[in-house]
């Protein structure tokens, strides 16, 4: 039976992003892997000349060995005129760091996002690629699987206007973690949600209404799964929630205060439709 | 593979998902579907059915009754324990698939699914337990 998820067993894994290194510490690392890490990774981690988040989610142990890598991995960060972050550290982890009088070069932020405000990599009012990607691959993939529709992303632009959505229906999910909050909405004008709903349940519909309704927030759920993994897999500590859904004509949503909207349009063969990507004050 | 006659029932508490997972059997062939909004629903149809079901496909996540509420109910029970039982979920987490093994689940789907993913798990789940 296969298993789709982020769990990484005694492994580490080093992943190159648009500004950033990511290296994923899991389960117990043993000293033969230490040593590895440093003939092997370390060299390339630090010739990328990026910022480096340790994403720690899965680290259950952490051996002296390990503590002598990552100590020569803080200081050659450090030398290229870069910075080290660690995330989503075990608070027995983090006593550690203390008690080996490594928790001030080995700087501990809450997740990705953290990580990426500390290091001046991303504004406040701004989302990093990274975090965008995974929504748009996650809707094209959702699409093409579920419902057979191929799609293409348009030109992704920043809306103000916080409350008014682009459609007639859609599928709202929370997007929480221990420090942000926010909404992933996908919204879609009426005659491109009843195209992908006919074709979807083999059935021919001419209006919105509750045989449906709730395919928008299916469509969103399966969309936000999707992109969970990929962003909780950089580090992103999102958190599992339940869909919602709003329909009218220039329907509002009222959530907490919006800090910043990025909105990704679609083109499909079945109509257009726009996928929100909402962060609040938290 | 299920013979086309099989009694099927089909778990979500989201009727676009019932109505699509309903259109892919219909696609396969099927025609003796029966759908329900959470387990508490299906566990009624399951007690109440003169014709057995010969495999029940449900989502993971409802409320009252979550899907691995009624695997458990239908696993406990002699009358209906032998029933095969695929499960349906957005996110299958580690946990989730122990769980779901633990109480024996014949098979676990990821969302999105196509009609011949379904369709591979449905027989992979027949081929299990006519061996």
């Amino acid at each position: 039976m296969n298993v789709v998820g982020t769990q990484l067993d005694n492994r580490y894994i080093v992943n190159e992003y648009n500004k950033y290194t990511i290296l994923r510490l899991g389960g117990e690392l043993n000293d033969a892997q230490a040593e590895q890490y440093l003939k092997e990774a370390l060299p390339k981690i630090i010739s990328s000349s990026f910022d480096l988040i340790i994403n720690c989610e899965y680290l259950t142990k952490l051996s002296q060995s390990w503590l002598h890598a990552l100590g020569a991995t803080e200081q050659s960060i450090r030398k290229n005129n870069k910075g080290l972050r660690l995330i989503l550290v075990r608070d027995d982890i983090k006593l550690l760091l203390v008690d080996k009088g490594l928790s001030r070069v080995l700087q501990v932020n809450t997740n990705l996002r953290d990580a990426l405000l500390s290091l001046e990599l991303v504004g406040k009012k701004s989302l990093d690629v990274g975090f965008i990607n995974p929504f748009l691959d996650a809707t094209l993939t959702v699409l093409k699987i579920q419902a057979q529709i191929g799609a293409n992303a348009g030109k992704i632009y920043i809306r103000k206007d916080s409350s008014e959505l682009s459609g007639d229906i859609s599928g709202v999910i929370g997007l929480v973690s221990d420090s942000f909050s926010g909404n992933v909405i996908i919204t879609f004008p009426e005659k491109t949600f009843l195209a992908m709903m006919s074709k979807m349940h083999g059935e021919e519909y001419t209006e919105i209404n509750k045989e449906n309704a709730d395919g928008a927030s299916e469509l969103t759920n399966m969309i936000f799964g999707q992109a969970k993994i990929t962003l909780n897999e950089q580090g992103y500590g999102i958190k599992t929630a339940l869909p919602s859904l709003i329909v009218g004509k220039s329907h509002r949503f009222s959530g907490n205060k919006v800090e910043l909207i990025v909105v990704v349009p679609f083109e499909s063969e079945l109509g257009n439709f726009f996928v929100e990507i909402c962060l609040s004050d938290n | 593979m299920f013979d086309p006659k099989t009694r099927i029932l089909i778990v979500d508490d989201m009727l676009s998902m019932r109505k699509m997972i309903i259109k892919m059997c219909k696609d396969m062939g099927y025609t003796d579907l029966i759908g329900a909004e959470d387990g508490d629903k299906a566990w009624e149809e399951i007690q109440k059915a003169e014709q057995p079901f010969g495999l029940v496909i449900s989502d993971w996540n409802m409320p009252n009754c979550t899907g691995l509420d009624l695997l458990k109910r239908v696993r406990a029970d002699a009358k209906f324990n032998k029933t095969p039982f695929l499960m349906l979920t957005a996110e299958a987490e580690g946990h989730q698939v122990a769980a779901a093994v633990t109480s024996g689940v014949d098979g676990y789907v990821v969302k999105p699914f196509a009609q011949t993913g379904l369709s591979e798990k449905m027989a992979a789940v027949h081929k299990k337990r006519a061996s």
